[in-house]
């Protein structure tokens, strides 16, 4: 979890050496969206754009990563709070730069953050169909509809990094179970008009 | 793996047999293996539920394979003497059971659920919740719903599978099963 060092505004000040606004925006962005143990590369790829040592990029990329991550984390959503993160002598340019682009993406990011939480598998796509079976080796004529579901199911995208595992589950299921279905996933939807209207 | 039948206990195995014969006359929607498993290990026993699986389906491909052919108990016996030598006696005596009390009542029967080439849906099961903070975020109020769904595979084995939905879609999922069931009602 980030928590802000001392050393991190000290170190978001080499920002002062990149070549434009929307370089920093787009460094902001890769650096909130980096994983802890991406940063490393991530710092080096930034290293010539912004013309600095490999150490100081690396320093910069933690301490951009740690103050986007800080201010989603603290659900921080108006330019004072975040203005008063930073220290005293902090360049007053750079500051307001940076709550800026923090302002024009904080949604993004927390959005982000929440579809990354760790969680159970996660549905990603449903496929239905309905057959009528007309014939079987034991029975000659019939007439019995059928639904035939495919989930496709995402494992926790934390724990596969970027291979989440996909797997398709499918399944029959009659009238009858179907109506259990529908039973099941209607008193869900209760239940949220009953929360909702709390 | 059907080795290992000689280390399953004759009350489970028992079980077990019940539980096949059971799901062959339809009268329950599937063989609750894991569940077994958990229990027969519990007990003392090193079994893993792979094993039990191949052990189910070879018992359940045994007994329908049996019902179709309308053998009797002795004529069951011989077979499994012949084929399967290793079979340990309790374990034959228990099929021998087993056959004799229900073998003859498994109507290879006029049923159109009888055809499973996928899973069959059993029951699900669902919780309503709210996650109020990460660590990425303190102060998420963030709702979704948890799903398990219980599915009888093709050989008849329980399985479940959980997964989370967010709200909206969790309402697109309701939405499709109301169509799937609208479907079914035209058709």
């Amino acid at each position: 979890m980030a928590a802000l060092r001392a050393g991190d505004f000290a170190a978001l000040q080499i920002l002062l050496k990149a070549p434009s606004k929307d370089a920093v925006r787009q460094l902001c962005q890769e650096c909130f969206s980096s994983p802890p143990a991406a940063l490393g590369p991530l710092a080096q790829r930034a290293c010539p754009g912004l013309a600095v040592s490999a150490q100081e990029a690396e320093q910069l990329v933690s301490a951009l990563h740690n103050l986007t991550r800080h201010v989603v984390y603290r659900g921080l959503t108006r330019a004072e709070d975040i203005l008063c993160l930073f220290p005293e002598n902090f360049h007053q340019n750079l500051k307001n730069l940076l709550t800026k682009i923090i302002l024009e993406n904080i949604s993004a990011w927390r959005s982000e953050a929440q579809a990354s939480q760790i969680s159970l598998p996660r549905l990603v796509d449903m496929d239905w169909r309905v057959d009528i079976k007309t014939s079987s080796d034991s029975i000659a004529r019939m007439a019995v509809p059928t639904c035939l579901l495919q989930l496709k199911i995402q494992e926790d995208a934390a724990l596969c990094g970027n291979n989440p595992v996909v797997s398709a589950l499918t399944m029959e299921l009659s009238k009858e179970t179907l109506d259990t279905m529908l039973e099941g996933l209607g008193r869900i939807r209760d239940q949220l008009s009953a929360v909702a209207n709390k | 793996a059907v080795d290992k039948i000689r280390l399953i206990p004759q009350d489970f195995f028992a079980e077990l047999c019940e539980q096949i014969i059971q799901h062959l006359n339809h009268k329950i929607p599937g063989i609750n293996t894991a569940e077994l498993c958990q229990r027969i290990q519990t007990s003392g026993v090193d079994i893993n539920i792979g094993d039990l699986a191949k052990i189910a389906n070879t018992l359940s491909f045994l007994f329908s394979t049996a019902a179709r052919n309308n053998l009797s108990t002795e004529e069951l016996v011989t077979t499994l003497g012949s084929g399967v030598s290793t079979l340990p006696k309790h374990a034959v005596q228990v099929i021998r059971h087993v056959w004799n009390e229900q073998g003859k009542a498994i109507a290879m029967s006029e049923d159109a659920g009888n055809m499973a080439t996928v899973g069959q849906f059993v029951d699900m099961k669902w919780k309503l919740g709210v996650a109020m903070s990460s660590d990425t975020c303190r102060s998420l109020k963030y709702p979704y719903v948890t799903v398990t769904l219980t599915v009888a595979d093709p050989s008849g084995q329980i399985t479940d599978k959980s997964f989370e939905m967010t709200i909206p879609q969790f309402k697109n999922f309701f939405r499709q099963f109301k169509e799937m069931a609208s479907v079914l009602e035209t058709v």
